[in-house]
């Protein structure tokens, strides 16, 4: 009979008190922590998942215009790359003797002036004087310049004057290198 | 001493409605917390998924900048040596046009190119050669040409004929 007497016999003879107790302790409890807890902190979650997209998106498009100058950049660099190499190229006046040589006699360069030009470039003035034996020489000349190791222009004055069985010509040379200072 | 006549039933501290209750509004609570838990973990990535992708778009940003500097330098190098490269053609081309504008009969001694004035030195067989092949084509191309003749021993005509542009574009032709 002892454990009879034991049986719980709560859930027969269910107490309204207690249901109606338990039913308020649910909905206060329930009620605090959504109104407290759960809803400022969707509502600074759905800001900040707000951000995150439009962040994400920004960075998406800065990424791609990237890319963009990036690609573009490495084409210039390739379709560029014998100039670019001629800028670097440091202008030595024996080299350029050298490669005068092989269409004049005699060379001889002065530089006259040194400044600088345009945003990043530096320009060297030089007279050169040379002997040639026909003018198609100039013309070979003029012709290799484009082509030549570093960014060099022929130009005005020119002076030809013919001696016995030879050309003595004068001209001005403008070389153009990067500014090494920048 | 007794004073009951029956065993004292053992009352449990919470009868099984209680209990129920009290799991059901535990498990409520823990659910809630536990959704509450990933709300402001996710929360907390966004926040830092911000910040990285902030400073990621500006590292971006400065890698553009540098970028965009290149650019501009490669294509001012292409621009300056465009000109330059084409000034040397221009120049090779007007001095093989002299050369081929003066005639076998004229022998130039001495050439001086200005960039708005051309000089010649030379000896012809006549003015009358002289007038009608070489200084036709110069009048054609030189704003004035005056010409000067000394006559040699020899019976020919030195000749000096200063030829010259007006304006700013010089002699590119």
């Amino acid at each position: 009979m002892v454990c009879v007497s034991n049986i719980d016999r709560s859930l027969e003879k269910i107490d309204i008190m207690k249901l109606l107790l338990f039913l308020m302790a649910f909905i206060v409890i329930t009620f605090s922590i959504v109104f407290l807890m759960i809803i400022p902190n969707v509502k600074e979650h759905r800001v900040l998942q707000t951000e995150h997209k439009r962040v994400l998106v920004h960075k998406t498009r800065v990424e791609n215009l990237y890319l963009e100058r990036e690609a573009e950049l490495s084409r210039l660099k390739i379709e560029n790359d014998a100039v670019i190499k001629a800028f670097k190229h440091a202008f030595t006046q024996e080299e350029f003797i050298a490669y005068a040589g092989t269409f004049f006699t005699d060379v001889r360069l002065t530089q006259v002036t040194k400044s600088d030009y345009k945003k990043e470039f530096v320009e060297y003035e030089l007279n050169v004087t040379s002997t040639l034996k026909t003018p198609t020489n100039f013309y070979s000349f003029l012709e290799g310049l484009n082509r030549y190791s570093s960014i060099v222009q022929a130009d005005f004055p020119i002076h030809l004057e013919s001696g016995k069985d030879s050309i003595t010509s004068t001209f001005k040379l403008k070389v153009y290198d990067l500014n090494a200072t920048r | 001493m007794k004073y009951s006549f029956i065993k004292p039933r053992e009352k449990n501290f919470l009868s099984l409605f209680s209990k129920i209750w009290v799991v059901f509004i535990s498990l409520m609570v823990l659910f809630m917390l536990a959704f509450n838990f990933y709300i402001v973990i996710e929360a907390k990535f966004f926040k830092q998924g911000v910040v990285e992708l902030v400073s990621q778009r500006e590292e971006l940003e400065s890698r553009i900048d540098h970028d965009d500097e290149d650019i501009g330098i490669i294509l001012r190098q292409k621009a300056l040596s465009e000109e330059i490269f084409s000034n040397n053609t221009l120049l090779k081309e007007s001095m093989k046009n002299l050369f081929d504008l003066v005639p076998d009969q004229i022998t130039l001694k001495k050439v001086q190119m200005e960039r708005n004035s051309l000089v010649l030195y030379g000896v012809a067989p006549t003015q009358d050669t002289f007038n009608f092949l070489l200084a036709a084509p110069l009048k054609s191309i030189f704003h004035t040409s005056n010409t000067t003749f000394y006559l040699t021993s020899e019976g020919w005509y030195n000749f000096v004929s200063i030829n010259k542009i007006l304006g700013m574009d010089g002699m590119r032709e």
